[in-house]
Order: structure tokens, then sequence, then C-alpha cells
């Protein structure tokens, strides 16, 4: 199959670099999956699930929250605000953050940036453990 | 003569005692840059990535819908001023000042300073600030971007701001650092190509599921990846200029130091002679 430069980048550093043969990935508007020889594109995106096929059929998975996704004369670049890979997930640490932000959310009686604040860090746990099992 | 002496042996001792600082401040900050420098790294590719991105994005749209798109209609500048929170940092400070009010020119702004520094300067100069939260430019967190971000895009929807500007240094080397001003909003300010060149390469780009709605949802994120990357590459461009300041302040103590124990060995040597001429001379009156 055909393949493209895909670039992964987050503030912590550039993630990934090299020709892919597939991007999969979550938008503000639901599942998007990139393919070699795609149009100039640009989207935002949005919480959840993310992979890249590789060329020798390997597939990496990773969780990816916010960003934006362009593509540009057939080089597609991905940059992320998180983006990590299953393997760096800390499990415990996002099963923590969701225990957390439900007794938060269960209590009740927060502010609507408090409410806020702790449905994003929920979701965001959700998205890793998600990602991880 | 002794009190000669005794000046020069004081003022060996202040430079010493001078010298003693700038050699720990020298100290302090290279082993700070080491960590300054590496997270600077690691966000440099991130910063330059998004930056090169939204400016083909700029150069090649022809969707004015956005409000973050369109030119503005009023003439208001904001810039984000990210200098340092202390100063014995060589020129690091006033080159950034010198940068911002070369590209300010005559036109009124307001500021939204990062660095104890940036926010004495506006302070000073009447320059009034969108909010003093961030003065602290060494405590700064991704999720204090983030706040930023939000922070001025509400003033950009709410029209009180037309363009926003990032006014850093940028980290070259250990050696150089040199400050510049960037452009952020509206991205019809990044497209730095003429028209007639625009006419010739014209990239159509397809936004899913709508231009507004695409730029909307990236616009604070973005802002707030360059806030970051640009407060990293400041922080490690203070540190350096520190060192570099630091270091040659030291070496000029070294070099007076030495001058001044010349002048020492020389005034005692002048006091001893006289001394011996004296007795000599008291010798043969008896």
């Amino acid at each position: 199959m055909k393949t493209f430069p895909l670039r992964i980048g987050t503030p912590d550093g550039l993630l990934f670099e090299g020709e892919v043969e597939r991007v999969f990935c979550r938008t503000i508007m639901g599942d998007l999956e990139i393919l070699a020889g795609h149009c100039n594109f640009c989207t935002a995106l949005g919480m959840g699930r993310a992979f890249v096929v590789l060329p020798d059929g390997g597939k990496r998975e990773a969780a990816c929250i916010g960003g934006m996704l362009s593509v540009m004369g057939g080089a597609c670049s991905l940059l992320a605000t998180t983006w990590e890979w299953k393997e760096d997930i800390d499990e415990k640490r996002a099963g923590e953050a969701k225990k957390r932000a439900e007794k938060l959310l269960a209590q009740g009686g927060l502010t609507d940036q408090e409410f806020k604040l702790a449905e994003a860090k929920l979701k965001r746990a959700l998205v890793r453990l998600g990602v991880k099992n | 003569m002794a009190a000669n002496m005794k000046a020069v042996k004081l003022r060996i001792k202040s430079v010493q005692s001078t010298m003693q600082i700038t050699k720990a401040m020298e100290l302090v900050a290279s082993s700070k840059l080491r960590r300054a420098k590496d997270q600077a790294d690691a966000c440099r590719p991130y910063f330059r990535e998004l930056y090169e991105t939204l400016q083909e994005i700029a150069e090649g749209n022809t969707d004015f819908t956005s409000v973050y798109v369109k030119k503005p209609v009023q003439e208001t500048w904001c810039y984000v001023m990210l200098a340092g929170d202390r100063g014995l940092a060589g020129g690091y400070n006033s080159n950034l000042f010198k940068a911002l009010e070369a590209a300010a020119g005559d036109r009124s702004f307001v500021a939204l300073p990062l660095g104890k520094k940036a926010l004495e300067y506006c302070r000073r100069n009447g320059i009034s600030v969108l909010t003093d939260q961030f003065a602290e430019i060494a405590d700064i967190s991704v999720a204090d971007c983030f706040a930023m971000a939000k922070l001025l895009c509400r003033e950009y929807r709410n029209k009180t701001i037309g363009h926003i500007e990032l006014c850093y240094t940028r980290f070259l080397s250990m050696l150089s650092q040199q400050a510049d001003v960037i452009s952020l909003l509206p991205l019809s300010d990044l497209d730095r190509k003429s028209m007639e060149e625009k006419k010739r390469i014209r990239n159509l780009i397809l936004y899913e599921p709508s231009a507004e709605e695409v730029f909307d949802a990236i616009v604070p994120e973005y802002l707030a990846g360059l806030l970051y990357g640009g407060v990293c590459e400041a922080r490690a461009s203070e540190l350096a200029a520190r060192r570099t300041a630091m270091e040659s302040a030291t070496s000029n103590a070294e070099a007076m130091i030495g001058q001044l124990n010349l002048y020492y060995n020389r005034a005692r040597q002048a006091s001893i002679t006289q001394e011996i001429t004296e007795i000599v001379g008291g010798a043969e009156g008896i």
C-alpha cells in the first residue's frame, strides 16, 4: 500500500516522524482515517483512541487529546495537545484520576468552572483507560 | 603610602566579593540552563511545526467566515511580552524591549507581560496591561498557557484587541539569542506573501466540518501551544544570557584583581624603599 509522511508533535517533543500507511484518530465531528494521497485538509481533534499503521503492517495505538490535524501537499502533521502511546500510558495514574473526578462529580455542589474541569479530567482518564485495555 | 596600600587592599576585597557573587550566579544559571535547554529543544519542533502549518493555512486560505481569520475592523494591538524575572542578564531584557519598540512604532497597544521585568517596563512606560497574573515567567506551566490563550481569545472575540503579537527571545545557541516579534492573530497577519505571489500558488484546503468551526476549535490551542513554546525559548535564552554575562563579569573581576595586586605590590615596595632611605638618611645624620 502507498505510504505518506506523518509527523506527530506535542509540546513535549516530536513523538513520531516517518512514513505510514494510515492514521486513524477522533476529530470534533467523529472518527477519521487518513490514507496516502489525501487532498489538503484541516480539522480539529477531539478526544479518543488513535492509531497509526506502519508500512510493515505494524499498528501502534495511542490516546489522543485535542489539537489539530492537517494535510498539506501530501504530508500529514498531527499536532496534539496530548498524545500518549499505549505503552507509555500510566494505568494506575489514570485510574486514580478517574476515581477522583467521579468522586468530585458525585459530591456535587461544584461551580461551573470546577464542574467543567472535573468532567474534562474524567474524560481524559476514560480515554487513557480505554486505549490501555 | 600606607594609606594608599590600605585603599588598594580594600578595593581588592570588594572586587573579590563581587566576583564571588557573579561566579555563584554563573554556576546557578548554567545548572538551570541545562534543564531549560532540554525543555526548549523538546518543544521547538512542535512550536515550529505549529507555526508553519498555520502559516501555510493562512497563505492558502480563501475562507473568511471565522473571526480568527478575517482582517479585524479595529486597529488595536496586543503584545505578549516574554521577558525575564530578574536583571543581570546582559542585554537580554533591554534587547527585547528595543525589539518591541521597533515593532510597535507609534501604535498604541496593550500588553500581556510575562516576567517581572516586562511588568516593570509596562508600569514605567504607562502601557496598559491585560493582566499581571502571569508576572513570574519561571512558574508558567502548560495550564497557565491555556488560561492565557483563553483570555486572549475572549478579548479578541469581544473585539477589544484586533491583532495579537508575541515578543520573545529566540534561543539560537548557548552564546547567541535574538529578540523577535511574531504575529499570532488574526491568521491573515501570518501571511507575509504579496498578493501577486499568492495568485500563482493557491492551495485549496478542505475544512471539516467547516472552516469556522475548525478555527474556533484550534485557535485557542494554537495560541496556547505557541505561548508555551515561546516561554520555553525565553526561559532558556534568559539563563544563557545570564550565564554569558556573568562569565564575562567574573573574568573581568579576575583581570581587575590581577591589576590591583600589581598596584598593591608596587605600593608596598615603594613604602619599603622609602623606609630604608629614611633609615639610611637618619643614620648618616648622626
